[in-house]
């Protein structure tokens, strides 16, 4: 009994490899980006990666909630490109810069719980309801303004995502990237320490033995498509302020992104299994990814063919993992 | 007359240990109706999985018109003329009558799907079973005898000589039932063979010639219907030789009434009128399979929709869900630990403590391991870490997971469906001496069991369930488990 509670060090740091696979995979694919070119490592670049990370990352954080539950969310680069919008024409309507963004945030939240409140309560696969929301949230992104981009937005709003802020001397992160991070902390702790993260993990783990606990699993599921549209009214508003227009046409196949993220840092399509470490680092791999090609300068056509093969191995390893721990 | 299907010593195994069938035999002649009866456990849905090629036999002879045969998968079965109707027919409902019938074998001319022959050849067929509904509708509109008349039409595409029925009258009304024999008797008539499962002895009694009674994997006798009265089938079910049950030395039966049910409907028939619970007693729910105990069991704990006029402690009880049941006291021990009991890939403590963890905020991780770990302490439970995953425990050890969730939330009323289910003997002895002690602190216990022995061994009052209903209470300390078991299998009370 205690050979198999008490492994020796070496054995528990295999263990911690193999759990933590992302993060070495992660940290091989930095190796190899130094190696590749001496820009790589510096702090101008890191901190360009996560800025340039910093959309998708947000957006694949409310995707941990979803995928945690068993369900999916795409309609969250719509959501993205809808709130995205509204931002730039309540500041352009001359709202207040906080007043705009908490109203913003908050017709996020609601587009998520309608989604959550269907899948949940009529018990739609939540596939084909974001499906429809994909559709439908990018239609009234185009009613907005007609399809025409929204400019003269007060610069104030720029300072949002492009505040440099320095973490410590010689390195400074732009302040979108910063938000990224503590929404990945934030994150992480209601998942970990909150009863309701942990519901969360129940209602995607076993649904039935959740429901048989006395928890309310309905409930969790808005909850986590409005944490979803959370997320995505933040990237949303973040982009907009990057770009300093609003642009109808953003975020497109952000979906796709995001869920390849989340999938590839180990969380489980089927739910209960995973967390937002994994969803970080993979999309920071993927970031890598995209600058190691953008420092050789090969094309944009060998980053999704390159990509793809990645996310296939990474899934292929995890499931290699499972079945050798007799999950499968 | 040759007999179409012999089957001879089968015997099947599940390694290490489980003896499901030791020694069956059944001959079946052609053009007969053969019973087959037996109580729950009996190993009737082994047998029938073995005759229709869904499991292959550990040992024995199975014999189709004189040859020896191997199944080794249900299309062979098929191939030999033996067809199985499951209780839940396995139809397509979105697909028509006509595409259901000749499912895996369509006819085909130049090795292209011919609809028109299809289309006669499932006209032929429903005319047989007396259909008057075209092929051309779809499964899922059909009603359920409908269905079935679907699934034996089906059995005459494939030119079975032996149709296995499973529990057809489960799902059926006396009238469509009534249809349902007409068919069978048309066919027999013909020369095809049925083999029909059932615990309703009236039913066996209108449709069949011979019956076969099992007991405990083994085929006792096979009788003429006619002429073998009730009272020797039922002594053949049960055995004479049962093992003397030893009753559990309980405290007297408390006046205090804690649930009282005037009374209970749901859905396939449920109807429970005049149940109650007492203070610390452990009540007993026994009964066939489908009798409606685990119906019963979840609509009290708010997992199942009914309407319902009862009482808790004298206040008006209406759960709509589990929440509200746990909240009144209730903890619900699910028939299947593994989809409705536990997250397996979960910690212990996380598990133990999930109901008790509603309504607060922080996790509180520590807290939730010492408490988890003192009431598993309490019923000695045995394992490594708290934070090792429950999947990693014994059957008897993962029981006593789901178990301290509701001791560790504080409940009351514990509601126990088929707790012994999967555990060895030690298990389960060690399972009702920790209930009898809770009930002796005052929590008051309702079992549910397919496990006679255990519930009689162990309950303060027995409920006999038969098909929905609550046919009677018995005490078992002045009532011997003859009568009892005689009145699951009847129906009734027998009178004595």
């Amino acid at each position: 009994m205690t050979d198999q509670t008490r492994p020796s060090a070496a054995r528990r740091l295999i263990d911690l490899c193999i759990e933590y696979n992302f993060i070495v995979i992660f940290l091989v694919v930095v190796i190899i980006a130094t190696l590749l070119s001496p820009n790589f490592l510096t702090s101008g670049n890191i901190s360009n990666l996560f800025q340039q990370a910093a959309v998708t990352g947000v957006v694949a954080v409310g995707m941990t909630f979803v995928i945690l539950t068993g369900n999916i969310d795409l309609s969250v680069g719509s959501v993205c490109a809808l709130c995205g919008m509204v931002v730039a024409v309540l500041l352009v309507g001359g709202w207040p810069i906080w007043a705009a963004i908490l109203a913003t945030i908050a017709i996020g939240a609601a587009c998520g719980a309608v989604m959550g409140a269907i899948t949940a309560l009529a018990q739609v696969p939540s596939f084909i309801v974001t499906l429809a929301g994909l559709v439908s949230f990018r239609g009234v992104t185009y009613l907005l303004t007609d399809g025409v981009p929204v400019s003269g937005l007060p610069a104030s709003f720029a300072a949002i995502s492009a505040t440099q802020i320095p973490l410590f001397p010689g390195f400074s992160l732009s302040s979108m990237a910063v938000i990224f991070l503590l929404l990945c902390v934030l994150a992480g702790g209601l998942l970990r320490l909150t009863v309701v993260g942990e519901t969360i993990y129940a209602t995607g783990g076993n649904p039935e033995a959740a429901r048989l606990s006395g928890l309310s699993t309905r409930a969790v599921l808005i909850l986590v498509f409005a944490m979803s549209g959370v997320m995505s009214a933040l990237a949303g508003i973040l982009l907009t302020s990057r770009l300093r227009i609003g642009q109808p046409t953003a975020a497109q196949g952000l979906e796709l992104d995001a869920i390849a993220a989340v999938v590839l840092g180990g969380t489980s399509l089927f739910g209960g299994r995973g967390g937002i470490l994994g969803t970080f680092f993979a999309v920071m791999l993927l970031q890598v990814l995209r600058n190691i090609f953008n420092l050789l300068g090969l094309g944009s056509f060998y980053q999704m063919t390159v990509t793809g093969l990645i996310i296939v191995a990474a899934i292929l390893l995890n499931r290699f993992i499972d079945l050798r721990r007799g999950r499968g | 007359m040759r007999p179409v299907l012999e089957l001879q010593a089968l015997s099947k195994r599940f390694p290490p240990n489980i003896v499901a069938l030791e020694e069956a035999h059944l001959t079946v002649f052609p053009g007969e109706v053969h019973c087959l009866l037996g109580a729950n456990g009996a190993g009737k849905s082994t047998f029938l999985k073995l005759c229709a090629g869904a499991m292959m036999p550990s040992g024995g002879d199975i014999r189709v018109e004189g040859r020896a045969v191997t199944f080794r998968s249900p299309s062979d079965a098929a191939r030999a003329g033996i067809s199985m109707i499951y209780q839940e027919l396995d139809l397509v409902p979105q697909m028509t009558v006509a595409e259901n019938l000749f499912l895996g074998h369509p006819p085909r001319r130049f090795g292209i799907l011919d609809k028109a022959a299809r289309r006669r050849r499932a006209l032929a067929a429903l005319a047989r079973v007396g259909a008057t509904f075209s092929p051309d509708v779809m499964v899922g509109s059909l009603s359920v005898a409908g269905q079935q008349l679907t699934a034996i039409a089906r059995s005459l595409t494939r030119e079975a000589k032996v149709i296995i029925m499973d529990e057809p009258s489960a799902a059926l009304n006396e009238t469509e039932l009534k249809s349902i024999f007409r068919v069978i008797r048309e066919l027999t008539s013909q020369g095809v063979a049925i083999v029909y499962v059932s615990h309703r002895l009236g039913e066996l009694r209108e449709i069949g010639n011979r019956v076969t009674v099992l007991r405990a994997g083994r085929t006792i006798e096979t009788f003429d219907v006619a002429g073998t009265p009730d009272s020797v089938l039922v002594d053949a079910i049960l055995g004479d030789k049962r093992a003397l049950v030893e009753r559990h030395e309980r405290p007297a039966l408390s006046a205090d009434v804690v649930l009282e049910v005037d009374r209970l409907t749901g859905a396939d028939g449920l109807d429970i009128r005049g149940f109650d619970l007492r203070r610390g007693e452990i009540a007993g729910l026994t009964g066939l399979n489908g009798a409606g105990r685990t119906s019963f069991l979840k609509a009290l704990f708010g997992a199942l929709p009914h309407q319902a006029q009862m009482r808790l402690k004298g206040q008006d009880y209406a759960p709509r869900s589990p929440t509200d049941a746990i909240r009144a006291g209730f903890g619900l021990v699910p028939e299947n630990r593994k989809t409705e009991g536990l997250m397996l890939d979960a910690a212990i403590y996380k598990n133990a403590t999930l109901p008790a963890m509603q309504g607060d905020f922080w996790t509180r991780h520590a807290k939730r391991r010492s408490d988890a770990v003192a009431v598993l302490r309490q019923l000695s439970t045995k394992y490594g870490h708290p934070d090792q995953k429950v999947i990693q425990l014994s059957g008897g050890n993962q029981q006593k997971v789901v178990l301290s969730k509701w001791l560790i939330k504080g409940s009351e009323i514990l509601l126990l469906d088929e707790p012994s289910r999967g555990l060895d003997i030690g298990a389960k002895a060690d399972l009702y001496q920790l209930v009898d002690g809770l009930s002796r602190k005052g929590a008051s216990v309702i079992v549910a069991s397919s496990e006679f022995e255990e519930i009689y061994a162990a309950c303060d009052r027995i409920w006999v369930f038969h098909e929905g209903r609550n046919i009677a209470c018995y005490n078992p300390a002045d009532t011997d488990q003859d009568t009892i078991l005689k009145c699951q299998i009847l129906g009734e009370r027998p009178n004595d």
